[in-house]
């Protein structure tokens, strides 16, 4: 495999919409998405000088963006970020009455159910596109969820349309094993 | 005849690409006639269906342009210093 070089000046165009797609899976927040991106960006360039070039750079800049989500995780559940919780929830809603019932979400409602299956799926779905070759990902993601036309894709990468198809066939082949061991399977 | 039978081979990648609407009615024609008595492929017709449905079901989000450009301003000073 040929020594991968970083570009930083290329990774917002290349990967941005991407990491942000599987930030907002995680987090759930738009504002703290973006944030994530820029500072797994900034990590990243930080770190410039321990990447050995063995994997891509998306590989390289995801393990960045997953521990950065791991200690966002991690600090909202640290005491400090659990008391600030428990105050908010005082501040507002300082009423008498069974506030459990009163907060927590229905989970026999349908709508919640299946916002929740599809937050699921969205993440198992990140983490296959995740799993695929570079080229694969970049490509089917151009082309099913950028909705690009086929004559612009292939300008880019340089490749025939009848490459186009063959790689977004095996992408999609690729993804629904995936999805099928990931998703479908764990009922 | 063979420009009206087509192999398994072809039949998946137009399949595929019948989920993005870039078949010609020739093409569609094929594709009916080989899914007419090729189990297999129809089988995986249904499949790549259902996951095309899967996928347009999601939210898909993007970062908007002006959040692009806070990133890559970041990024840049960063660089810079």
């Amino acid at each position: 495999m040929p020594e991968v070089k970083l570009i930083p000046e290329k990774w917002v165009d290349r990967y941005g919409d991407y990491l942000f797609n599987f930030t907002i899976s995680r987090v759930n927040d738009s504002i703290m998405a973006q944030d994530l991106v820029s500072e797994t960006f900034l990590a990243g360039l930080k770190s410039a000088h321990r990447f050995k070039g063995q994997s891509t750079e998306r590989t390289w800049l995801i393990s960045i963006l997953k521990r950065k989500i791991i200690d966002h995780y991690r600090k909202s559940n640290s005491k400090k970020g659990q008391a600030e919780v428990r105050m908010s929830y005082l501040d507002n809603n300082d009423q008498n009455g069974d506030w459990m019932e009163e907060q927590v979400r229905d989970l026999r409602n349908p709508n919640v159910e299946d916002e929740i299956e599809q937050k699921e799926l969205g993440v198992a779905l990140n983490e296959c596109i995740a799993a695929l070759p570079e080229r694969y990902a970049t490509i089917f993601v151009q082309k099913t969820i950028d909705k690009l036309d086929t004559e612009t894709i292939c300008k880019e990468h340089d490749i025939t349309a009848s490459n186009l198809w063959v790689i977004i066939h095996r992408a999609r082949v690729q993804l629904m094993d995936c999805l099928n061991s990931k998703w479908y399977k764990k009922d | 005849m063979s420009r009206i039978f087509i192999s398994c081979d072809e039949a998946s990648i137009l399949s595929t690409r019948d989920q993005y609407n870039d078949l010609s009615p020739k093409e569609k024609f094929r594709i009916k006639l080989h899914h007419g008595h090729c189990l297999g492929c129809r089988s995986f017709d249904k499949k790549s269906r259902l996951f095309s449905r899967t996928i347009n079901s999601l939210g898909w989000v993007k970062l908007s342009k002006s959040q692009k450009n806070s990133i890559k301003k970041i990024l840049k000073d960063a660089m810079n210093k």
